[in-house]
């Protein structure tokens, strides 16, 4: 009994380093958030107590509720959108091929990039004469030629499939000998068309998508709660892009972990790739899906470092989130500090953020396990 | 070597009992560099023999942010930058020492100390100052064929000037205006708009904002002016140097970078163009030299202030081509006839400050938030989203609530 005790005293003293920091800068500070959150508290002078109003002021505000519809959207549809990808880049990844381990490392880079450096680039190439809206441009200049070469593709396929089947060999839609001939029998069928001026490129109008610049949002004349604002999506597809090898790893190792067995005896029973994906893949990994959905929901719903970076490029107000929006207001523009309406807006994230959890959580149980 | 030591000594003995370690919070950047030359070259050397030592601790980043939390925090310099445009907001906090009976404000500029006057009490003793003008490309007007923009030019003959060498090709414009109020502003007071009235209201859709909103961003929507962003620059500065853009509307801040960056771009630097209201605008940006109310050791601070904003430390840093002082007396500096472009264009920035109607870069209590809602709605009309109207009258409501909430 005293040996047992003894192993308790030891174990708190093993823990006392991290459990005072914990309550130093976690405990105490939460603390001290809470109390401010009632408070006029400015920085300078001695806080006063004023009971909810900051709460009630922050639904009145204009940029807290357009903080508040950002950071929902901007959750929801990324979470669903990077999960969903993470998990089919995950499955792809999965398969034996020779080399596999470098698509592996090259997918996994942007999650090793900074965060910073990434958003700098995406701002250029979101830029009006930026890296996407010349691809754009160049994908509707060259559609004919594009559109000519995939007609050459599919009738040169289904001429050669017809052909096999006549002569009763077994030959699939997609069979890949019989693409790679299609293929470069209609690159060099469109080369020429191109030469002799058959086909051609179109001239058509600079693209001048305005992603940054604007205060428009999609889909247009939504109501507010549903309508995205264009720089919001534009930070949207880069999280995207940056998070999901992060997940697409944790998904890799949940199917490696799936046993071989259950895919061979679903094509001994006839199941083709994409039913095999729903019906064994995706139950397979659900422990990992509510872990990815969880941790993804928390990290969008704090998301800061984008729009800090985005900065002045595009309207506060079409891509500020409530994270953003609590340091808007802790630091304003060289006025007096509004500590307890940041601390409130602050309040109210963690608030939100443990709901959102809490909800996703029995959401997800009651369908995965 | 040993005479040196021996004064190092003797100074620090005399000095001992007063030995004093005053403390410089300021911006980062090229400023460290800049005051560690300024000790070693003019001012050190009296301050060590007083025994007192600088230290230059640069805020990177934010600075309204980390002064802001060095000043609650308590651990703020005895010295620090205040930013114009930040002041009213700073200096709001209690932490900024009134100089008055401290120190003679006098020799400085008049409208220099103002900006750092709070009822009737002044905060601040600004280190230089800067001003807006138009440095233009030598060799882009030549081959346009037009001469360069002069002290006479109005806004339809400097405009004229500009479509005539944004003519030449698709890839030059006449000028970068960025969809920001702190270069804009400086047009709407020539069209006769003040930002604020007797009762501290903004309104913007005066006709003379109106006016200048209209031609500012028309000459964007007509191809002779373009974005910043829109030719991957960051800043005016940053298009002039490309050598495809005839004029860059800056202070004298950018000489340095010029250097630098394009050394063998020949230029020249005259008055901004006069606007409707028959005079120019300008905006006066300046950072002053503030003193922590709380620092132990008020007295060595003051006698840092005055070191570093004394005669000899302007006219090096005048010299230097770093800033333009903020001491009346050094208007008539022989500096200013060098007659080499940078000389001219510091005279030029200097006489920018008394010629016209020129405010300082500065918005009440509501601070740098005030020209968030004129920079959308300036952007909104230079990408062609709204009509001038429509995104001034957005930009009035915006603007309303801000104002609204700050009372």
């Amino acid at each position: 009994m005293r040996n047992h005790r003894s192993d308790t005293v030891a174990a708190y003293l093993f823990l006392l380093p991290f459990l005072a920091l914990l309550a130093v800068f976690f405990l105490y500070a939460t603390a001290r958030a809470v109390y401010f959150s009632f408070t006029d508290y400015d920085l300078f002078r001695p806080p006063n107590w004023v009971g909810w109003r900051n709460y009630v002021s922050l639904f009145s505000d204009a940029l807290f509720m357009a903080a508040l519809r950002n950071s929902i959207l901007f959750a929801a549809i990324v979470t669903a959108v990077q999960t969903f990808l993470a998990l089919v880049m995950a499955a792809v990844l999965n398969q034996r091929v020779r080399g596999i381990g470098l698509f592996r490392a090259a997918f996994y880079m942007p999650s090793i990039t900074s965060s910073v450096v990434i958003t700098l680039i995406f701002l250029w190439m979101f830029q009006r004469r930026g890296l996407i809206n010349y691809l754009n441009e160049s994908l509707q200049r060259a559609a004919p030629v594009l559109l000519a070469f995939l007609v050459l593709v599919v009738a040169l396929q289904a001429l050669q499939v017809a052909w096999e089947r006549r002569r009763s060999l077994p030959a699939g839609w997609a069979d890949p000998a019989l693409l790679v001939v299609s293929l470069l029998v209609a690159g060099a069928v469109t080369w020429v068309l191109v030469v002799t001026g058959v086909v051609g490129y179109r001239d058509v109008a600079p693209v001048d998508f305005i992603w940054l610049q604007t205060r428009d949002s999609i889909p247009a004349g939504a109501p507010f709660w549903l309508s995205v604002p264009i720089p919001l999506a534009a930070i949207m597809i880069q999280n995207v892009f940056t998070t999901i090898p992060t997940f697409m790893l944790m998904y890799l190792a949940a199917l490696q972990d799936v046993p071989r067995s259950h895919y061979e005896a679903a094509a001994i029973d006839g199941a083709n790739a994409t039913q095999q994906f729903f019906r064994i893949t995706i139950p397979s990994v659900a422990p990992v899906t509510f872990l990815v959905l969880t941790l993804s929901m928390i990290g969008t719903l704090q998301m800061f470092d984008q729009v800090a970076v985005f900065g002045d490029a595009a309207p506060l107000r079409s891509v500020v989130t409530l994270a953003y929006f609590v340091y808007n207001r802790m630091f304003p523009g060289a006025q007096t500090p509004e500590v307890g309406f940041a601390a409130a807006g602050a309040m109210f994230l963690a608030l939100l953020t443990l709901v959102v959890v809490l909800l996703q959580r029995r959401l997800v149980r009651s369908e995965g396990v | 070597m040993r005479r040196i030591l021996t004064f190092t000594i003797a100074a620090t003995l005399i000095g001992g009992a007063l030995a004093q370690q005053i403390r410089i919070m300021g911006y980062g950047g090229q400023d460290p560099a800049i005051l560690v030359r300024l000790l070693d070259e003019v001012i050190g050397a009296e301050l060590a023999a007083e025994g007192i030592t600088l230290t230059y601790e640069p805020l990177e980043g934010d600075y309204n942010a980390a002064l802001f939390n060095a000043l609650s925090a308590g651990t703020a310099a005895d010295i620090f930058y205040i930013p114009v445009e930040t002041a009213p907001g700073i200096i709001a906090t209690g932490k900024v020492l009134a100089l008055d009976g401290l120190f003679d404000t006098t020799p400085f500029l008049d409208s220099l100390v103002e900006a750092y006057t709070v009822d009737g009490r002044v905060y601040g003793v600004a280190k230089d100052f800067n001003t807006l003008a138009i440095h233009y490309n030598l060799d882009l007007f030549e081959e346009a064929g037009v001469p360069v923009p002069n002290e006479q030019d109005t806004w339809q003959s400097f405009a004229e000037k500009l479509r005539a060498v944004a003519a030449l090709d698709g890839d030059v414009y006449g000028a970068c205006f960025p969809a920001g109020f702190d270069r804009f502003g400086a047009f709407a007071f020539a069209a006769g708009w003040s930002p604020f009235d007797d009762a501290g209201a903004t309104n913007l859709l005066d006709p003379a904002f109106v006016e200048a909103v209209t031609w500012y961003t028309g000459l964007v929507r007509e191809g002779v002016a373009i974005q910043p962003s829109d030719i991957g620059q960051g800043w005016t500065g940053g298009c002039f140097a490309t050598d495809d853009v005839a004029v860059a509307i800056e202070g004298a801040w950018i000489l340095g970078f010029l250097r630098n960056e394009a050394p063998n771009l020949q230029f020249g630097t005259t008055l901004m163009p006069v606007g409707p209201s028959g005079e120019r605008g300008n905006f006066l940006y300046t950072v002053a030299y503030g003193i922590n109310t709380d620092s132990p050791n008020r007295d060595a601070a003051l006698r840092v202030l005055a070191a570093l904003t004394g005669p000899e430390a302007q006219q090096w840093v005048l010299e230097q081509g770093l800033a333009i002082p903020s001491r009346a007396a050094l208007a008539d500096n022989p500096f200013f006839l060098e007659g080499t472009p940078e000389a001219n264009a510091n005279a030029v920035v200097f006489r920018g400050a008394a010629d016209g109607r020129v405010f300082g870069f500065q918005f009440g209590s509501v601070g740098t938030d005030w020209m968030t809602p004129v920079n959308d709605a300036l952007v909104a009309v230079m990408t062609g989203q709204a009509s001038v109207d429509a995104a001034l009258a957005e930009a009035q409501r915006d603007l309303d609530a801000l104002l609204q909430r700050a009372r």
